[in-house]
């Protein structure tokens, strides 16, 4: 998967670069829109991210010339203004997603893979399985090691949102914007709460152990011989 | 004329209102007099008319008309302004003092004295015609008497003259008296000017004294006090909110600072390192998302949240909540209940965040097994949503401080938590007045409850 920052100041960027490379991506770094601009039109990328506020061409100009150039490449705005108008115009002008800065890069990397993700067909999975852990999605029950786990439905909610994406770590507000469908900055202490009693179930005389914490990032599922 | 001051236009106009005065003074004036002289005019002529048909009444025909003369003349030929003719039945000048004056032909009058007046040259005349019957004769005679006016000219022109000089003078004159006037009579406003101009964010404490104001800047100089009492609560309220920010980000910031010089300070074991970054993630986190909801408080300040307007049914908000907040709660074997339903019209997002800032707070402080009530109440005019939980009863004058920015009701704050910076309450009432709504807090006998009023929108459709 290939991917091109352009943002302008360097710091941001190359910490950018470096963490998204580091989560497996290729990444192409530019500092102003015109080289977004030119880089986009002449390499396929699989997804862009740009600042808004940039010298040359802002984001919104590189996105409205992408698009009048018939690319359909997603992208994601990283933008530190944060007005109604903005995003708006963002979303008006064919930008699928957008980021308020400060942002954790626990975050970013999250919808980044979803909108990866967003164009594969991902074949209807009723069945998905960790490890000793078996999962039925049409049946919501889940199964450990012949063990048949009582979850509610939001415990199982959450299960299927970390298997699903299994290996990535999911911050707390994505956890809480996809299973409780919590679209603010709400008290993510209820988060840890919710996962730590979904581990008691899932993990709690089991072995190996299945659900993790990225300290201060988020939460994964992942079975310890894919590490 | 929209340049000009205020001073300027007042003495203007009562410049022009005075000129008016006196002109209309002057007209009538003239008028007046011109009537005066007028009827005295007709009194001299009816006089002489009436005289004349006495003496003409002695005549003892024709022939001796002359005999008549000398008391004709006594009586006609004295006036140098009067001009006597009088004419037989067949037309034949009889008499004619001083000279014949040819007079434009009018019908005669016969009991009142008609006058017509004419001009010739620079003379004016007014003039009257009687037929007076004469013993002995068959047809009456004709007398005819003119009266030379033009006297009355020279006195209309002098008084027009005067007129207008008075005029010129009346207008400069109280063009000057108006300019004093209106420069003392705005002496107020400019006193309310000079306060105004002399006032900077140091002085926002001084107010204009409205004791010797007159009653018409009264309006002026309160509204002008209550602008500065709201720039100052502003203002106050501004100082008090930097400095609150100050220190508030001066705390995480130390911690950053000391705990991130210490760790360097040596060589240590990457445990040590890891450590430190990642409690570093939690305070940078923490003031992350201490700005946000600085940044939405000041927006809220400034008019900038604009809820949408949605109908929203709240029980299915609070339904939602509850099941968000429903692992805390089991962990703490504390239930949540909900009774209750009712419509707001308002913001999704917002809401959500209004009424999950109560519960977080009311979780906060119920005590482990204990129940949190939420009741959702439909009014005729408003929708109320008490959140109510069993706790330390808050004092009341600490209720009303509960909603300010960086309050915290429980001085030992958990710091690990990272939305108990004390926000969340004035976030909760800013959204809440977006609204249009009020919140209040009461508690007592172990139970605290905070409400939220919603009023109703107009229409019809929000009584659900």
């Amino acid at each position: 998967m290939k991917l091109l920052v352009a943002e302008d100041e360097p710091k941001i960027g190359a910490y950018l670069q470096q963490g998204l490379s580091e989560a497996g991506f290729t990444v192409d770094r530019v500092l102003n829109g015109t080289d977004a601009l030119q880089h986009a039109l002449s390499d396929p990328y699989d997804l862009l991210i740009l600042d808004v506020m940039m010298p040359g061409l802002d984001g919104w100009e590189v996105l409205r010339m992408l698009r009048a150039a018939g690319r359909e490449t997603p992208v994601l705005f990283l933008t530190a203004r944060d007005r109604v108008e903005d995003r708006v115009k963002g979303l008006e002008l064919g930008a699928d997603d957008y980021l308020i800065k400060p942002f954790a890069f626990a975050e970013l990397l999250a919808r980044v893979r979803t909108l990866l993700r967003r164009g594969n067909n991902v074949p209807v999975q009723t069945h998905m399985q960790i490890a000793d852990l078996e999962v039925d999605l049409l049946k919501r029950r889940a199964i450990r090691n012949g063990k048949r786990i009582d979850l509610t439905a939001k415990e199982f909610a959450l299960l299927e949102l970390l298997l699903r994406r299994r290996g990535e770590v999911l911050p707390k507000s994505l956890i809480a914007s996809q299973v409780w469908d919590m679209n603010f900055d709400s008290d993510t202490n209820v988060i840890e709460v919710a996962v730590r009693r979904l581990r008691a179930k899932i993990d709690d005389g089991f072995e190996p152990k299945l659900i993790h914490t990225a300290r201060g990032m988020g939460y994964l599922l992942e079975a310890p011989e894919s590490k | 004329m929209n340049r000009l001051s205020l001073t300027a236009r007042i003495s203007l106009m009562f410049m022009v209102a005075v000129m008016a005065v006196a002109a209309i003074g002057a007209l009538s004036f003239k008028l007046l007099t011109q009537h005066h002289f007028q009827s005295l005019d007709h009194h001299t002529l009816a006089e002489k008319l009436d005289a004349t048909e006495r003496i003409l009444g002695q005549l003892n025909g024709i022939d001796n008309f002359e005999v008549l003369r000398p008391q004709l003349t006594a009586l006609l030929g004295g006036h140098r302004d009067l001009t006597a003719i009088i004419s037989g039945a067949d037309g034949r000048v009889l008499f004619a003092e001083p000279q014949l004056i040819d007079a434009p032909g009018r019908p005669p009058a016969r009991d009142t004295v008609q006058t017509w007046a004419w001009r010739d040259g620079a003379h004016e005349y007014e003039g009257t015609i009687r037929h007076i019957a004469v013993p002995y004769e068959t047809k009456p005679f004709t007398v005819t008497l003119i009266l030379d006016v033009s006297e009355h000219v020279p006195f209309f022109e002098k008084l027009q003259q005067w007129f207008w000089a008075g005029l010129l003078i009346s207008g400069v004159v109280s063009a000057a008296l108006g300019w004093m006037m209106a420069r003392s009579g705005l002496r107020p406003l400019r006193r309310v000017t000079a306060v105004a101009a002399s006032i900077s964010t140091r002085s926002l404490k001084e107010r204009i004294p409205t004791e010797p104001v007159p009653s018409d800047l009264q309006q002026l100089v309160s509204s002008f006090n209550g602008m500065l009492d709201r720039l100052d609560d502003g203002f106050v309220r501004l100082s008090n909110f930097s400095a609150d920010i100050a220190h508030e980000l001066r705390t995480p910031l130390t911690n950053l600072m000391i705990h991130t010089e210490v760790v360097l300070s040596k060589k240590r074991n990457i445990e040590d390192y890891e450590e430190n970054l990642h409690s570093n993630l939690d305070e940078l986190k923490r003031m992350s998302r201490m700005i946000e909801d600085m940044l939405f408080l000041a927006k809220s300040d400034n008019g900038l949240i604009i809820p949408q307007q949605q109908n929203l049914a709240i029980e299915q908000i609070v339904e939602r909540l509850l099941a968000y907040y429903e692992p805390v709660a089991a962990e703490r074997n504390i239930k949540l209940k909900l009774a209750g339903s009712g419509i707001v019209q308002g913001d999704v997002l917002m809401l959500h965040r209004a009424i999950s800032n109560l519960l977080s707070n009311a979780l906060r402080f119920t005590p482990d097994g204990e129940t949190i009530r939420v009741t959702v109440r439909s009014g005729d005019e408003s929708t109320d949503i008490a959140v109510e939980n069993p706790g330390e009863p808050i004092p009341v004058d600490q209720q009303e401080k509960l909603f300010d920015r960086f309050y915290r009701g429980d001085p030992a704050r958990r710091e690990g938590s990272t939305t108990n910076v004390g926000l969340g309450l004035a976030i909760t009432r800013s959204i809440v007045e977006a609204h249009r709504g009020s919140i209040w807090c009461s508690s007592e006998l172990g139970r605290t409850v905070f409400h939220m009023e919603f009023p109703h929108p107009n229409c019809s459709d929000g009584a659900g």
